[in-house]
This record gives C-alpha cells, sequence and structure tokens, in this order.
C-alpha cells in the first residue's frame, strides 16, 4: 500500500519550497551585512590611509618645515614680517594637495574624494564648520578615546561613506600663531585681519579633517559577491532538496518492498502452514484408513476361519451321517442330507468368494506394464483344459497391453472370461473375443461372446454383490465375481459396463486408466506405485 | 526313540472328531494325541505341567491349527524350533485359514507343510489321507 497520496506530495513540495525560499532569504539577509560590512570596513581602512597620508603631511609642515622656517627667521635669514600660507599653513597646504590628489584620481578614472579640514574658528572660512562638523568637534573634545566618527550618508541618490578624525591636538608651539593676535608673526596679522584662527588654547582639538567616499563601486561588489555566494548556496540548497526527494522516495520504495515482501513471505507462511494442516489430515485419514483396512483384515479373517469351520462340521457330521447310518436312513432322509450337503459347498463358494473380493480390494496396488494378450490366452486355455466337454471359439487381438495390477487385473480377466464361458456353455458354438479399441481414449477393452446374454432392463445391477441375472439353476454363481471386477476397476481408475441383447451375447467393456483430462495425475510410464 | 504318535492340537471339538475320523477312514491307526490348545501342546511336547509325571512320547507329526487359544499355532512352531528336542518334528499346518500372509508367516517359521482343511468333508479326508501317507509312511526322518 502507498502510504503517501498525490496531494500528501504537492503540499509537502511547496513545504519544502517555502521554507526553503525562507531559509534562502535569512541566508541573502546575512550574506548581504555580513559582504558589506567587510566591503565597508575595507572602503574604510583606505579612507583611513589616505587620511594617515594626510596627517603625515601637516606633521611634516608643523614639526619639520615650521621649526626650520623660524630658525631662518631666528638667525635673521628671512625678513620677520614674511609669511605665506603656500608654506606655513598645513591645512591650506593639505587642502591643495588633496586637489591635485583628485585631479590625479581623476586622470586615473577614480572618483573624487571630498576631503575638509572644518574648525568653529577657523582663518579662512573655507575651513568653517558646518553645525555637524561643530558638534563632532565638541564629540572628540568630549570623548578622548574615539579616534574616528564613519557615517554612510546618501547624497542626490548616491551613497558615501563619509569618515572624520579629529586634527592634531593643539600644541603649546601651535599658540605662536594661533595665540593672542599681538603675539603671532608679523606677516600673518597682516594677512589676515579678523580674530578667526586666534586665541585658541592648547591641550584641545580645534578642528576635525573628514573625506567622502562614494561607495557605489562597494554596493556593486557587494552585490556581485552575496548573488555569487547565494547562487552557490541555492544550487547546495536545491542538491540536498532532491537528495532528500530521492531518499525518500528510496525510503517510500523499500518501505514497500519491504511490505511486499512481509505480505509474500505472511502468504507463503500461510501457505506453508495450510501444507502442513493438509498434510497431517492425510496423515490422520492415511492411518484412519489403514486402521479401518486393518479392521476389515482381521473381519475377514474371522469370516474365514469362524463361518467355514462350523461349515465343516455341518458337512463332515452330514456325510458321517450318510456312511455311518444309511441303512437306518430312508430315502427322503438320505436327500435332505444330500441338500444339507449342497447347501454347505454353496456357503463355502460363497465364503471364498467374499474372502477373495473382500482380498482383492485391499491392499497395495503395484502398477507395471501388464500382457493382457498372453494373459487372456493362459486363462482361456486353463477353463478349456479343464471343460473339455465345452468347446470354445476364442478369438484373443495380440499385443493388447495395459498398466496395472497384475494380479488384480489376472482376476478381472479370469472373471469375465470365466463369465462369458459359463454363459455361453448352452450354445453349440461358442464364440469369445478379446480385443481392444485403441481408437477411444482411454483404450478400451472388451470381452464379447455370443452366450444367453442379459435383459439390459437390469444392467445397473449387474455389479452388484450377491445380485445375479440368471438362475442359479441355468447358471450357478455366488453373484460376487462381477462386484469384484468392478472393484478392481475403480481402483484402477477405470470403468467398466455391458451392453447385451437376451439371448444374443453379451459385450463386457472396461478401462484401466483415468479419463484423458485426468491422466496427468498418473505416472506417465505407468511405473508408479500406488495406494 | 520315536513312537508312530500323532499330536493333533486343535481346540474345536468338530474338527477334532472329524479329523480323526477321516484319519480311521483312511487306515491311518496311529495313536492320536489331541491337545486342545498350544499350552497343552507345549506341555506334551517337552514333557511338563499334566504331561510332567509321562515318558516323553515325541510324535512323528503335529498336525497344527492356527487358531488356539492360550498359545497360537505360530507361537507353538516358534517354540518347537526354537528347541534341540524339537526342531526337527514334521509340522504341517492345518487350518481354515487360505489367507496368503498365514501361510508366508507358517513357511517362514518352519512349518513343513500347510494344508488349509476344506469345508467338503471328503475333500477334507482326502487330504488327511495324503498327508497321512507322506509323513507317516513316505517321509524318511533326519
Amino acid at each position: 500500500m502507498q502510504s503517501k497520496t498525490p496531494e500528501n506530495n504537492t503540499s509537502s513540495f511547496w513545504r519544502i519550497t517555502s521554507i526553503g525560499l525562507l531559509v534562502t532569504s535569512i541566508v541573502a539577509a546575512l550574506l548581504f551585512m555580513l559582504t558589506r560590512q567587510y566591503v565597508i570596513h575595507q572602503a574604510e581602512k583606505n579612507i583611513q590611509n589616505l587620511m594617515l597620508s594626510h596627517r603625515g603631511i601637516h606633521q611634516y609642515i608643523q614639526r619639520t618645515m615650521h621649526p626650520t622656517f623660524y630658525g631662518l627667521r631666528d638667525r635673521g635669514e628671512v625678513p620677520d614680517t614674511f609669511y605665506a600660507p603656500e608654506i606655513f599653513s598645513s591645512s591650506f597646504i593639505v587642502r591643495t594637495q588633496h586637489r591635485y590628489y583628485n585631479e590625479e584620481r581623476k586622470a586615473a578614472g577614480l572618483p573624487e574624494l571630498y576631503y575638509k579640514m572644518a574648525a568653529t574658528n577657523p582663518r579662512n572660512p573655507v575651513n568653517m564648520a558646518d553645525p555637524l562638523e561643530a558638534k563632532l568637534i565638541k564629540y572628540f573634545n568630549d570623548h578622548r578615546d574615539k579616534k574616528n566618527y564613519r557615517e554612510i550618508v546618501k547624497i542626490d541618490g548616491t551613497k558615501y561613506l563619509y569618515y572624520a578624525m579629529p586634527f592634531l591636538l593643539t600644541a603649546e608651539r601651535c599658540l605662536t600663531c594661533h595665540g593672542k593676535r599681538e603675539d603671532a608673526p608679523l606677516g600673518l596679522q597682516a594677512l589676515y585681519p579678523g580674530e578667526g584662527g586666534f586665541n585658541e588654547k592648547a591641550g584641545v582639538y580645534r578642528a576635525i579633517e573628514s573625506i567622502r567616499a562614494p561607495l557605489e563601486e562597494e554596493y556593486t561588489a557587494v552585490y556581485i559577491i552575496v548573488a555569487a555566494l547565494l547562487s552557490g548556496f541555492l544550487v547546495i540548497q536545491f542538491l540536498v532538496f532532491f537528495n532528500n526527494r530521492l531518499h525518500r522516495k528510496v525510503a517510500i520504495r523499500t518501505k514497500e518492498l519491504e511490505m511486499e515482501n512481509g505480505e509474500r513471505i505472511k502468504a507463503e507462511e500461510a501457505l506453508r502452514q495450510l501444507n502442513i494442516e493438509l498434510e497431517d489430515r492425510v496423515n490422520e485419514r492415511t492411518i484412519a484408513l489403514a486402521a479401518a483396512n486393518k479392521e476389515l483384515d482381521s473381519f475377514a479373517y474371522s469370516v474365514s476361519h469362524d463361518l467355514r469351520a462350523p461349515l465343516r462340521g455341518i458337512d463332515g457330521f452330514s456325510l458321517a451321517l450318510m456312511e455311518d447310518y444309511s441303512d437306518q436312513l430312508d430315502n427322503t432322509a438320505k436327500d435332505y442330507l444330500l441338500r444339507i450337503k449342497s447347501g454347505c459347498t454353496k456357503m463355502g463358494l460363497l465364503i471364498d468368494d467374499l474372502l477373495k473380493m473382500s482380498r482383492l480390494s485391499r491392499g497395495e496396488l503395484n502398477k507395471e506394464q501388464l500382457d493382457l494378450t498372453s494373459m487372456a490366452r493362459e486363462i482361456s486355455a486353463s477353463y478349456q483344459a479343464q471343460h473339455a466337454d465345452h468347446e470354445i471359439d476364442f478369438t484373443i487381438a495380440p499385443d493388447m497391453t495395459a498398466t496395472g495390477d497384475p494380479t488384480l487385473v489376472r482376476a478381472v480377466l479370469q472373471n469375465l472370461i470365466e463369465n462369458a464361458c459359463k454363459f455361453t456353455s448352452k450354445k453349440s458354438e461358442a464364440k469369445i473375443h478379446i480385443g481392444i479399441d485403441t481408437t477411444k481414449s482411454p483404450r478400451q477393452y472388451f470381452i464379447k461372446d455370443n452366450g444367453a446374454g442379459f435383459n439390459m432392463e437390469y444392467a445397473d445391477k449387474l455389479f452388484t454383490a450377491f445380485q445375479r441375472l440368471h438362475k442359479a439353476t441355468d447358471f450357478p454363481g455366488t453373484g460376487i465375481g462381477l462386484a469384484t471386477v468392478q472393484r478392481i476397476i475403480h481402483r484402477h481408475g477405470g470403468k467398466i459396463w455391458a451392453e447385451s441383447k437376451e439371448n444374443a451375447g453379451a459385450t463386457f467393456f472396461f478401462t484401466l486408466t483415468m479419463e484423458p483430462q485426468a491422466k496427468r495425475t498418473s505416472a506417465p510410464n505407468g511405473e508408479k506405485n500406488e495406494r | 526313540m520315536k513312537g508312530k504318535v500323532i499330536l493333533l492340537v486343535e481346540d474345536n471339538p468338530d474338527d477334532e472328531m472329524l479329523t480323526l475320523r477321516a484319519l480311521r477312514q483312511n487306515n491311518i491307526m496311529n495313536e492320536v494325541v489331541i491337545a486342545r490348545d498350544g499350552a497343552e501342546a507345549i506341555d506334551y511336547l517337552f514333557g511338563q505341567g499334566n504331561y510332567a509325571d509321562a515318558p516323553i512320547i515325541l510324535p512323528q507329526v503335529i498336525l497344527l491349527d492356527l487358531n488356539l487359544p492360550k498359545f497360537n499355532g505360530f507361537e507353538v512352531l516358534e517354540i518347537i524350533r526354537a528347541d534341540p528336542r524339537t526342531q526337527t518334528l514334521p509340522v504341517v499346518i492345518l487350518t481354515t485359514s487360505n489367507e496368503d500372509k498365514d501361510r508366508m508367516e507358517s513357511y517362514s517359521l518352519g512349518a513343513n507343510s500347510y494344508i488349509q482343511k476344506p469345508v467338503d468333508f471328503k475333500q477334507f479326508s482326502e487330504a488327511i489321507r495324503q498327508l497321512g501317507i507322506y509323513w507317516l509312511v513316505l517321509n524318511q526322518y533326519p
């Protein structure tokens, strides 16, 4: 039995598909997040590098160029009034340097990076901090452990990475130019008339530097990586799904096969059980039959002894009377004694025939190939020898063969032939034909005579024990012969019947095997022993 | 030394009488000892029981019925053939049975002859005559 209906299969397909989609979405989201984080981290590193490179230039200006310049000035090699932002202002220099850097990038086909130094109190208004930058300056001053700030911003639909660092902490030496106005170099004072950039204090961050870089390429990279990983994942998922399906199919089929196998084993077991039961029953029957046969045996034995012994007494003493007291008996008494003796003889024959019938229908059938022609010749010759006064014209077909028990089949032939002899005994030209009809299947044997025959009206009584169709005075007999013959033929699986007309002879037909359709059950060569 | 005794082992008095009559009719005048069952026959042959005081006179021939009280004919035959004193005695089975089985068993146990008692007394008498001539006159003993 199939445990899965098609509907079940469909619903399970959709369940699995939806679970797959959900898992895929979660994995895609995770992949996207991780990849973006990684890519942005890389972008941040690049910006940080650039920023640190800029800081290197700031440091160089402040810690190498400025002391060199002050040394030259102190030795009077440059005038006190000299000041040029192109040489002194690190913000100016780095901003300009960054402009050149962008030009180089542009030439190389790379997007420009926006750079700004922002201060709340700048000397040059281009460096003026917007409110966010001002907030960041305050933030870095308030949280000295924070070294940078980053944020992804969207401007005109394009995403940018915004990266900011506090500018170099204002040192004592910086106050030369950023302290009080009157302390600053004269050239500087002359160049910047306002208060911007003055009155600063040491130990604070007075500015931030920031770079803003477009993230277009990075996002493209994220999408490509995510797509690649996701398609890989989908392929794996697909493989896993079909593998599972395959596994499930195999499992279902295996289970089905196991069940089929189980059912077959059960059926076989039942069949075996049935066979055992049948065998047991056959054995029981066989034992019962054997017992019944044994009982019959002992019954026949008793009959043979116990019925015959008194009969012998009657016969013997009747004769003794006749012989020893004949002078005291009149003719009537002698006639009575003769009748007694005749009765004894008949009863003796009857007992003998009964015993013969019982014996012939018991015991095993030992089937073998038989030569019926020879048997018939022997029987007829023997009869002829014993009844020289009754001449019979025998016609015996050659090459008549049969399969059967030799003793029993001989008894059949003997009975039928002797019957034919008996009923032709009053014919002057007695003829008996023993033949075979091989055109019939199974082949039919027949014994045909031209004797007294019988009325077909009584044909059904022919084979019944003690039923006689003729007066005993006409044809003597016990009425058991044909009953015995029929029993023997039935035991061989054959049939016997007769056709006749009164005073026009009789023909007895018999077969020795079963009807053709049942023929398979008997051994083809006839060598098989049957019970 | 063997006497000319016939041992008739027969339980049926009618058969006993008829057998005796047949013997007389055929002028067989030997002494006939009658045992009415198997045990009595054994007692006679080995001088025991009722025959303990009498001298043993082994019979010239034993006429043995098969259907007997106590020991049946087969058992008697077996005992006779098992003992060196009696094993050469001629034993003729004289029975009503004409079963193959009985005949086969009798001969295989060592019977010398097997005769079915016919119902017809004339035939019976003839059989007795012939066995008398054979076993009492013609046969040479070991």
